[in-house]
């Protein structure tokens, strides 16, 4: 029986060929069709993934980029400038990821995400308090920039309402937080509302701050502190 | 060709067929037009309003339908889940969605007891809206029911904004989001919140508001949260779906 299963177990579940197909199929079909405003090699996109064809022209895709399924990569149609969203080499924009650009988002090479990611540039504005939201349109929006070799956590939200945010390079985003300012390049940022946690140091050549999502440089003496103080239940 | 918003782009040309919106669009659009007319024509809810719509992936189960009431124009984004495990014996709705809400995509809102949301509502996607919790009761029932034990009110006011990924949990008492109030992303909401504010982190504080008075948003908190919403613990909440209960029943649950 042992010996049986492991001759099974050679081959690939041949289901897994039709979804594979599908994919290629639709990663064909997005490659010819779309008029992107540049393209690279080796694109693979999963089906169904939310791009408006009307929308490509806005967009530059890098070589050897992953899609995968359900990601959500969404330009305002009053969208400012030429160029809104640019991805380069070798990222994997995971399932379920929400990239939504007015401005300009920027993911350099070699970033990776986990699922339920959220990148905005903008966000409903609520100011008039005579209307609805949904009726106000958007924010003017910011900028984001995220450096290569960032790996971002399951569900962390990236969102910049003003300025420019840079996530610098190499940073680590845990999951679930709330990132709305920038930070240097080797950070470790974790929490809601977003905090350092650990951070390289370049002089001392070694990772500086607790492991476990205390604030950097009070890991031995301080007993950890939250930083926001909770409402009142 | 669609014109580029920037005026001082220069204008890229493509053939028509690149221009023109993707064909593959249609069969997810077919696909919901008629997800839409089977939930309106065979579910049977407790109203369906019109113009609502929802995507073909949309999870809604038939067994809750008549717990559920959909308002006009409401949309069902993909993969939006509205789940109600209300007791049996409840005769009205326990999940109001009134009119031009919008769920999210990858939203859940589960109810037990009561959830309204209010006209003009957004959610943003991945919501979760429970009213109800997972009691540690629950895995040590002898008789085996898998409902939760605490159950709560929600109600979401007007003209929210609710961001992605936050989750709004009420396991006793009532939960209100006070009208015009703009949530975070991530934001995790256990206690009331009052109306015209902005709130955001884990557990949710307040960050704007909206000053009547200058007549304009700012920093900090300028009313307080609706403490009195909060209900004693110890004490039986016998409003909503377990009024369905008579008291003495009620106090058996409690103990």
């Amino acid at each position: 029986m042992i010996f049986a299963a492991k001759s099974r177990a050679r081959f690939e579940d041949p289901l897994t060929f039709f979804s594979r197909a599908i994919t290629k199929l639709y990663t064909l079909w997005i490659r010819v069709s779309y008029p992107f405003a540049s393209i690279g090699l080796n694109l693979s996109v999963q089906y169904p993934c939310s791009l408006s064809r009307l929308a490509a022209h806005r967009m530059i895709l890098g070589n050897s980029l992953i899609i995968r399924k359900d990601a959500w990569l969404n330009i305002l149609p009053e969208a400012t400038g030429e160029l809104n969203l640019v991805i380069d080499d070798n990222c994997v924009i995971s399932a379920r990821t929400v990239i939504s650009a007015k401005n300009f988002i920027h993911i350099e090479h070699d970033v990776i995400m986990a699922t339920s990611v959220l990148i905005m540039d903008h966000n409903h504005a609520y100011e008039d308090t005579t209307l609805p939201i949904r009726a106000q349109g958007t924010t003017q929006g910011g900028r984001i920039r995220i450096e290569q070799g960032c790996w971002i956590g399951q569900g962390a939200a990236i969102v910049c309402n003003e300025g420019e945010l840079v996530i610098g390079r190499n940073s680590v985003i845990g999951a679930n937080a709330l990132v709305t300012k920038s930070f240097a390049p080797y950070s470790v940022i974790v929490g809601n509302p977003c905090r350092l946690a650990r951070q390289f140091d370049s002089a001392k050549r070694a990772w500086i701050g607790g492991g476990s999502g205390r604030p950097a440089g009070t890991e031995s003496y301080l007993p950890h502190q939250p930083l926001a103080r909770p409402m009142p239940h | 060709m669609k014109e580029s918003s920037n005026r001082n782009a220069e204008p890229i040309s493509y053939s028509r067929r690149m221009t023109r919106k993707d064909p593959l669009v249609w069969f997810p659009r077919a696909a919901g037009k008629l997800r839409t007319l089977w939930l309106a024509w065979s579910y049977p809810f407790a109203s369906f309003g019109k113009g609502a719509w929802s995507h073909y992936s949309c999870h809604v189960a038939r067994s809750a339908a008549p717990y559920i009431s959909i308002g006009k124009n409401v949309g069902l984004a993909r993969d939006a889940r509205l789940d109600v495990c209300a007791p049996h014996g409840i005769d009205r709705p326990v999940l109001i969605l009134e009119d031009r809400c919008g769920v999210g995509r990858w939203c859940k809102i589960s109810a037990r007891n009561h959830i309204h949301v209010m006209r003009d509502v957004l959610f943003g996607p991945s919501v979760l809206v429970m009213d109800h919790g997972r009691a540690m009761e629950e895995w040590t029932d002898p008789t085996g029911q898998r409902q939760g034990k605490g159950a709560g009110t929600i109600r979401i006011e007007e003209e929210c904004w609710i961001g992605c990924g936050t989750v709004i949990v009420c396991e006793q008492g009532e939960l209100v989001i006070g009208r015009h109030t703009v949530v975070g992303a991530n934001s995790v909401i256990r206690s009331s919140i009052p109306p015209y504010s902005v709130v955001a982190g884990d557990p949710a504080r307040i960050v704007k508001q909206y000053d009547f008075s200058r007549g304009r948003w700012v920093l900090g908190c300028v009313r307080s949260a609706c403490v009195t919403d909060r209900r004693d613990p110890r004490e039986p909440d016998l409003r909503g779906a377990n009024s369905a209960l008579s008291v003495p029943e009620m106090r058996k649950i409690q103990t």
